[in-house]
């Protein structure tokens, strides 16, 4: 797995790249909690993502609940048709907002 | 081509055991020999995707529960092709998991974990665990396509 950071005025996105599971999930869970600080928001781009686990949604939803206490606005965006059926099978899809583009979840417009 | 196909030309039926240890570096080993063998059975795309999700789940399971995330546990995989199903028996010799807790998150729930279990019930069409001495030993099955077709 890799992942990459930049800033858009105060939007911060990361984009994460390869398989996001049981042995790169800890990973993830630092790089998103360190991004949501000293920003008005994170907005994640899944659209490198190969292969995503359980244990990847869970790590989704802890940065999540990290983003709310921090009062930091989290979005995801750019999630493919395989990323999208593990949201769908684990049910939690409808407390992120989700868009297709990267302009969209900058923007936070039609969530 | 499809099994189906194999099986019509050969009579053999597909079987193929693993042993791994319970490292979650040979997880993507597993998945990329499970994909690719439910597409040779002909599953769609999405169903393949989501059988391997589910094997895949089950393993990272006895990696963390069962073992603890030692990497030094012993894991046996077995696909089996069936009359009309696929089989997936995974055995280990970790700590028994906790009944209490296998699929207790409601599925509706915003909590981070115990998703896997639940993964495994909605993809396959059984899933049953058994203690035996010091083992455990998780069996699914999914049906084979031209079972589901009735071909």
């Amino acid at each position: 797995m890799k992942t990459s950071s930049r800033d858009q005025g105060n939007v911060r996105i990361v984009a994460v790249e390869g398989d996001v599971d049981l042995s790169t999930s800890g990973e993830l869970r630092k790089v998103l909690f360190g991004a949501l600080r000293g920003v008005k928001r994170l907005v994640i781009n899944l659209g490198g993502i190969h292969y995503l686990d359980s244990s990847g949604i869970a790590t989704l939803i802890e940065a999540l609940k990290e983003s709310q206490k921090t009062n930091t606005e989290f979005a995801l965006f750019a999630m493919s048709p395989a990323v999208h059926e593990v949201f769908r099978l684990t049910h939690v899809i409808k407390i992120f907002q989700v868009y297709e583009t990267e302009e969209q979840a900058v923007g936070g417009a039609g969530a | 081509m499809h099994s189906s196909e194999a099986r019509s030309r050969s009579g053999i039926r597909f079987r193929v055991e693993w042993r791994l240890p319970s490292d979650p570096a040979f997880l993507p080993v597993v998945r990329g020999a499970v994909e690719k063998l439910c597409a040779v059975f002909g599953w769609t795309e999405s169903e393949v995707r989501s059988i391997t999700l589910a094997v895949d789940e089950a393993l990272t399971n006895v990696i963390r529960h069962a073992y603890h995330k030692r990497p030094d546990g012993m894991i046996e995989l077995i696909c089996e092709e069936k009359e009309k199903v696929m089989e997936f028996l995974i055995s280990d010799t970790g700590d028994a998991p906790d009944a209490s807790k296998i699929c207790s998150r409601a599925k509706e729930s915003q909590a981070a974990g115990g998703m896997g279990t639940h993964i495994i019930r909605d993809v396959m069409d059984t899933a049953d665990y058994r203690r035996s001495g010091q083992a455990n030993h998780l069996v699914m099955t999914k049906r084979l396509k031209q079972s589901v077709e009735g071909k």
